[in-house]
């Protein structure tokens, strides 16, 4: 762009020269002309006595060019210059800055890849998630039947494929040992919607989706390097899954992290799968690909129009069903975006303090450079120039500072993934050209905030002749304005700080809460199973029911138990119930979160039974099964006599679960996480919830020393199957918290160099502010002031702009202490507590700051000081 | 006599040429014209020297160009006296005045 600019000037100063060149040479040529000689000759004459034209021209482009490459570089030696001259001024604002700049670019690193990139697949902004819901009731169940998920993909008009998939974690047998993996189960069209082809091998054939076809997956590049050492002779092989034999045709590239950077396996679904024809099964998870052009609106509207339509062909199971159609990348997004623009605030409001921290270093250097400025005055420096070459120097600095933040940013880039695993898309968090570019638009803006002011302060004319003549004979300077930024930089500190404090504090109530269970000496794992054995519930519940009993009767462990979602995981299940007994209120909804467990889980979880007996585990739960409700449920929803017998049924009936009858209530426990209050939960009393469900074991002592134990045992009693992700229950609580620590701990970690930075900038202002009243401070000790007085004054002026800094501070975290509401627990956003312990320490780190300047301005010596003058 | 970089002080063109122009608006062709008429033909300003010399006064912002049509109908650039060149030219001339007979003070007592 620039470049292109010059080359445009210089075309038009180059046409501008000749003209004028030309006008020259003519009027010669006239006035020979007008002297009697022939227009040749006069021409000729001319030419010759104006002389080399071309040599002009190049000369008169030399009194252009020069000007601006010149002045650059003078301006940028000179900065060079004054760097080296006075290296600690220097080296403070470069690391403040590089703090400063690289926190910014770090998070802005995390925003870049997370908030701002489309999905990294071929136009991902393309690709959405689909859904079923019934807006009659509040059933969580949204997955896709597969026969609907074909009618979508044939009858819309705005998507260019729809496909779906499901995972499930597998056993794989072909080995000496059974290996976990985790297997998608894909519909037709899977990778065509991805826009991506395998990176060996090919895509399912059409045989390969139809039912009876040949067997065929699609293989991770982590599982083939893995397994086959990355050999391209792995095309061919066979796996074998859950007793199911396949060929590998595909090896998937790396980048390829869908729906989970932990799949292993792809397997196609065939669409004429008998077991795939019911509109009632639900298992597909849908994703679309829109037409080009296409908007989300008319997407909606366009499926909308289509469920309508299969709605009156199939009114029983199609009617109430409505379609959820939302981006694929806010779905993977989640919540993190507001976590991710709080920090994003945070680092931004500690650019500003350690921008105004330099901005009171510049201007106390200014008044150090007055009588440098006014002799470039006087030499005919304007002052566009002299404000330039102070730029200059400002931005020599930041752009060291911002190289040496890229540096900070690319190791803060690092600590993402390791502080929270689960972050979304924190894979893609890279530094490149893009974060650099960042990086450098930073230490331009930071160079105009910085800099512009100080400089322009720095070079007004009276205040450089008057300064010049005062300083020499002033008793003390008062500079209110370097005192104002201290201010400020205190309340934005303490702003942040409070922050921080609210957090931590949540954290510290968080730990505070007794949950209603018992998580320590709970080891919990999976042992693989297919959906597959799901045909047959009875034969399900007894290989579950086996397994517990036999892990039960290990040495080492109480008791065992299965449940479908780990306790104190936030999960939601909620569904609607009635009872099967008596009037309903219509008005009167009955929802309640369900959990899945298994008769042991109370005793393993330590959750008392209050009244009734423990639930039994029946042969069929599609049968007959027992329930379990909370006091919660009971105080809700019941009275205490009349508990006891009751049935409660799914609504609407899914046919899976037969009505259950109450036996008894448990204590409320914060199962759907520990920040809950629990809410009315009724328990199913089946072991057999899926598949593969949590296993839990409270062990007697250590959990994980028991991990090797319980392996060998299920290798004894199921050879086939593997036993994966083993780990405490107490870790799966940690990691539930890992986003929310991420955020307290860097905005702790960025609140403490905030308040840091506050402290050297009062420090380095009340420093200054002692130099210069150096001749004052000795004039009055020499006439007898008391040293203690001389403290107690410097002390005070600086924990009087603290205590200012402090109030203006409580009002900004007043004003913005809604943007954390909902992140807190047990702690109001205006907390008073925590704002106080803020605002002491803040006096507190600010009157040790303030310590060091006024004992060394007591220690003044009066004879000295007299002397130097 | 030819007025060349070497042989005169560079200041000493520039004072002729500020001289020149405060008469009024002029091109190029025109000071060079001026100051051979105005001299006796006694200087003549070479133009590998005058053009160089009328750019950097005009960067320096003593001089200000505009463009127009000549008397014969053609474009040309006219050079103006600014403000800032009015004074430049008042020092100038009070040096060169200083200077001189500074220096026929000289060259009288010598004899």
């Amino acid at each position: 762009m620039e470049w292109w600019k010059s080359l445009f000037r210089k075309r038009a100063l180059d046409a501008q020269l000749d003209s004028e060149l030309r006008f020259h040479i003519e009027e010669l040529t006239e006035a020979n002309v007008a002297a009697g000689l022939t227009p040749e000759e006069a021409r000729r004459k001319a030419v010759l006595e104006f002389g080399g034209r071309e040599q002009i021209k190049e000369e008169l482009r030399d009194v252009h060019r020069v000007s601006i490459v010149e002045s650059t570089l003078a301006n940028l030696k000179s900065a060079f210059r004054l760097i080296r001259k006075s290296p600690s001024f220097s080296i403070t604002v470069i690391v403040t800055l590089a703090l400063g700049i690289g926190a910014n670019s770090a998070v802005f690193s995390a925003i870049d890849a997370i908030l701002l990139r489309p999905l990294p697949f071929p136009n991902g902004d393309q690709l959405m998630e689909l859904r079923q819901y019934n807006p009659k009731t509040s059933s969580p169940r949204t997955r896709l039947a597969p026969v609907r998920l074909e009618d979508w993909n044939r009858m819309n008009s705005t998507f260019q494929a729809i496909t779906g998939y499901y995972t499930e974690d597998n056993s794989e047998t072909s080995g000496i040992l059974p290996e976990k993996v985790t297997v998608a189960y894909v519909a037709s069209r899977f990778l065509q919607v991805w826009g991506i082809a395998p990176a060996l091998g090919r895509d399912f054939t059409s045989e390969e989706e139809h039912f009876g076809g040949p067997s065929a997956v699609l293989i991770s590049d982590r599982l083939w390097r893995r397994r086959f050492n990355a050999d391209p002779n792995a095309l061919g092989r066979k796996l074998r899954v859950n007793g199911h034999s396949s060929s590998i045709v595909g090896i998937m590239p790396v980048s390829f992290l869908f729906p989970d950077r932990d799949v292993d396996l792809w397997s196609s679904v065939p669409v004429d799968e008998p077991i795939a024809q019911s509109r009632e099964w639900t298992w597909y998870l849908g994703i679309g690909r829109l037409k080009t052009g296409v908007t989300l609106e008319q997407a909606r509207a366009n499926l909308a129009t289509v469920q309508k339509q299969l709605g009156i062909a199939f009114p029983k199971t199609d009617a109430d069903l409505n379609v959820q159609i939302e981006p694929l990348k806010e779905m993977t997004i989640g919540g993190v975006r507001r976590s991710l623009w709080i920090l994003y605030g945070s680092v931004s409001l500690l650019l500003l303090i350690a921008c105004t921290n330099i901005v009171a270093l510049l201007l106390a250097r200014a008044a150090q450079r007055q009588h440098e400025i006014s002799v470039r005055f006087s030499l005919g420096g304007s002052r566009t120039a002299i404000v330039t070459q102070l730029l200059t120097e400002v931005f020599v600095l930041a752009v060291a500072g911002a190289a040496l933040g890229l540096l900070v940013a690319n190791a803060a880039s690092k600590v993402f993934p390791a502080l929270a695993r689960d972050l979304p898309r924190v894979e893609e968090i890279r530094l490149d050209w893009r974060i650099v570019l960042y990086s450098l638009v930073c230490s331009v803006l930071a160079t105009l905030v910085c800099g512009l002011f100080p400089a322009i302060r720095g070079t007004r004319r009276d205040v450089s002749s008057s300064l010049t003549q005062a300083s020499r004979t002033q008793v003390s300077t008062r500079n209110p304005l370097q005192w104002l930024l201290v201010g400020v930089q205190v309340a934005l500190a303490v702003t942040l700080l409070a922050g921080a404090g609210l957090l931590l504090r949540s954290f510290q109530e968080l730990g505070r809460v007794s949950p209603g269970f018992d998580p320590r000496q709970v080891l919990t794992f999976h042992i693989s199973g297919s959906y597959a054995e799901t045909a047959n519930w009875k034969g399900l519940t007894q290989r579950i029911d086996r397994i517990v009993d036999s892990l039960g009767s290990l040495p080492g462990v109480e008791t065992a138990a299965t449940d479908a979602t780990l306790p104190g995981v936030p999960s939601h299940f909620q569904i609607e119930l009635k009872f099967a007994e008596g009037q309903q209120d219509p008005e009167r909804k009955i929802v309640a979160e369900s959990r899945f467990v298994s008769p042991g889980y109370f005793a393993t979880m330590r959750i008392p039974i209050l009244s009734g007996e423990l639930c039994r585990e029946m042969a069929d739960s599609t049968k007959s099964i027992n329930v379990l409700v909370n006091r919660s449920f009971a105080n809700t929803y019941l009275t205490e006599s009349t508990v006891l017998g009751r049935h409660l049924q799914e609504v609407p009936a899914s046919g899976i679960l037969s009505p259950g009858e109450i036996r008894g209530v448990v204590g409320d426990a914060r199962e759907e996480g520990l920040n809950r209050e629990p809410g009315p939960t009724v328990y199913w009393c089946t072991g057999a919830s899926g598949p593969d469900p949590f296993y839990l074991v409270r062990t007697r002592t250590e959990p994980m020393a028991m991990a090797e134990t319980i392996r060998q045992r299920i290798h004894e009693i199921e050879p086939a199957r593997s036993v994966f992700n083993i780990a405490p229950l107490t870790e799966h609580l940690d990691e539930a918290f890992a986003e929310n620590r991420l955020r307290t701990v860097l905005l702790a970690f960025f609140a403490a160099t905030a308040v840091s930075l506050a402290c050297l900038g009062l420090y380095g202002t009340l420093s200054y502010s002692v130099n210069v009243r150096r001749r004052e401070v000795g004039l009055r000790l020499a006439l007898g002031a008391l040293q203690g007085q001389i403290v107690k004054q410097f002390l005070l002026q600086g924990l009087g702009v603290s205590f200012l800094g402090c109030l203006a501070g409580s009002v900004l975290v007043a004003a913005f202490a809604r943007v954390l509401s909902g992140m807190l627990y047990g702690v109001s956003p205006t907390d008073v507590t925590t704002l106080l312990g803020v605002v002491v320490l803040v006096l507190t780190v600010a009157a040790v700051a303030s310590l060091f300047p006024a004992v060394r301005a007591a220690r003044v010596e009066p004879m000295q000081v007299l002397r130097e003058e | 006599m030819t007025v060349q970089k070497s042989d005169l002080l560079q200041g000493t063109l520039d004072l002729l040429i500020l001289k020149t122009v405060a008469l009024g608006p002029v091109h190029g062709y025109g000071i060079s014209q001026r100051i051979q008429q105005v001299s006796r033909e006694a200087l003549q300003v070479q133009q590998g020297s005058l053009y160089p010399a009328l750019h950097r006064l005009e960067k320096r912002g003593w001089l200000q160009a505009t463009w127009g049509e000549s008397e014969s109908g053609r474009q040309a650039k006219y050079y103006r006296l600014s403000a800032k060149g009015r004074k430049q030219l008042q020092i100038e001339e009070s040096e060169w005045n200083r200077l001189s007979e500074a220096i026929g003070l000289v060259l009288r007592t010598a004899e």
